[in-house]
């Protein structure tokens, strides 16, 4: 009987780290009824499936591209969820919060919170497995916007930072005065 | 010392001889029937067995739950897309239905090992194309978000830079 309830424990144990290790992936499927109210969603769903068959179509040739390719090599997906609205309060606090519970989890860590009057909020989330980042997540809530990034998979967030200006991804030009509102912060 | 104690164990015995005798007679051949090993228990290894199976069973139909519930992958959409200087040509944005309902007879194509038709192969890489648009709209908005991060949480810092530069 001993044997049995220590073999159950190491079981579960196996099965817990396993989850813990895999789960990255945030269901954001409850923030579909709000595409009704927006006046523009971006949806994006990239599985693995789909992340190999992209990076199947990146040009080796290209410099940019192969700089994305290498940063997507090892991603298990891509999930964004965004909506824009023309009007303020179109979604509730409750509308967040299952995206909050999931990203409190385990091995979620919140690396920055930026609370700002005319950007509203920005949180990001790393998923750690041990040393290795196995996530990131994006919540960007505004009085007319609600965002939600979720990267699975070990992803390179200065890689990814350093994206800014290739491929179309806009430079946003840090630091230049018209970006700089020192009167919005709280 | 009676000599004939140690041969047919009569007379008087010595007591050194006595006291060796009764050390030594534990060991004496003792007659006692033949004791068979007793049948092994393998019910800690059987019940291991069966509480693995029961925990792959387990997580596999809460895997399968899972992944039913959650919104099927090909599903990626863009309602108001950003056009981008960089779009190339070819790339002609097709409504998601369309594409979502084009998804399963190309995986399904695959299993059986079919050659693949060359309109299956375009649309494949339609497929694929189309995945690489959804990949930089959402790289872009990630970068687009980490850049605002990074603005709010370095001001100061992004100030000297363009002041050294």
């Amino acid at each position: 009987m001993k044997t049995l309830l220590i073999a159950i424990f190491l079981i579960l144990a196996l099965v817990l780290s396993a989850q813990a290790q895999q789960d990255s992936r945030i269901q954001m499927s409850g923030l579909d009824h709000l595409a009704a109210k927006a006046n523009q969603t971006v949806d994006v769903n990239i599985d693995e499936r789909l992340m190999r068959m992209a990076a199947r179509v990146f040009d080796d040739k290209d410099e940019d591209e192969r700089e994305v390719k290498k940063l997507i090599a090892n991603l298990k997906g891509v999930y964004v969820k965004s909506f824009e609205f023309e009007t303020e309060g179109q979604y509730a606090a409750a509308d967040i919060e299952p995206i909050r519970t999931q990203l409190r989890g385990p091995g979620w860590t919140r690396l920055v919170n930026v609370t700002s009057k005319k950007e509203g909020m920005l949180e990001v989330y790393l998923l750690f497995n041990g040393d290795v980042v196995g996530g990131l997540a994006v919540l960007h809530t505004d009085d007319k916007e609600l965002t939600v990034v979720n990267i699975v998979g070990p992803v390179d967030v200065d890689k990814l930072a350093r994206l800014e200006g290739q491929l179309g991804i806009p430079d946003l030009g840090i630091g230049s005065p018209k970006n700089k509102t020192k009167n919005d912060e709280k | 010392m009676n000599d004939d104690y140690l041969w047919d164990k009569t007379g008087q015995p010595d007591p050194q001889i006595q006291q060796l005798e009764e050390i030594l007679g534990t060991l004496r051949y003792q007659p006692r029937p033949l004791a068979l090993p007793q049948k092994r228990n393998y019910f800690p290894l059987l019940a291991i067995a069966a509480s693995l199976l029961l925990a792959l069973l387990a997580g596999g139909i809460w895997l399968r739950v899972r992944s039913r519930n959650t919104t099927p992958p090909q599903q990626a959409k863009v309602e108001t897309p950003t056009p981008s200087p960089e779009q190339k040509p070819e790339i002609t944005p097709k409504p998601p239905e369309t594409r979502a309902a084009s998804n399963p007879p190309i995986l399904a194509r695959n299993r059986i090992h079919k050659p693949r038709s060359a309109s299956s192969v375009l649309r494949e890489r339609e497929e694929a194309l189309m995945a690489k648009e959804q990949l930089l709209l959402a790289l872009r908005l990630t970068t687009q978000k980490l850049h605002l991060v990074h603005m709010k949480t370095q001001p100061n810092q992004i100030k000297n830079q363009h002041r050294v530069g």
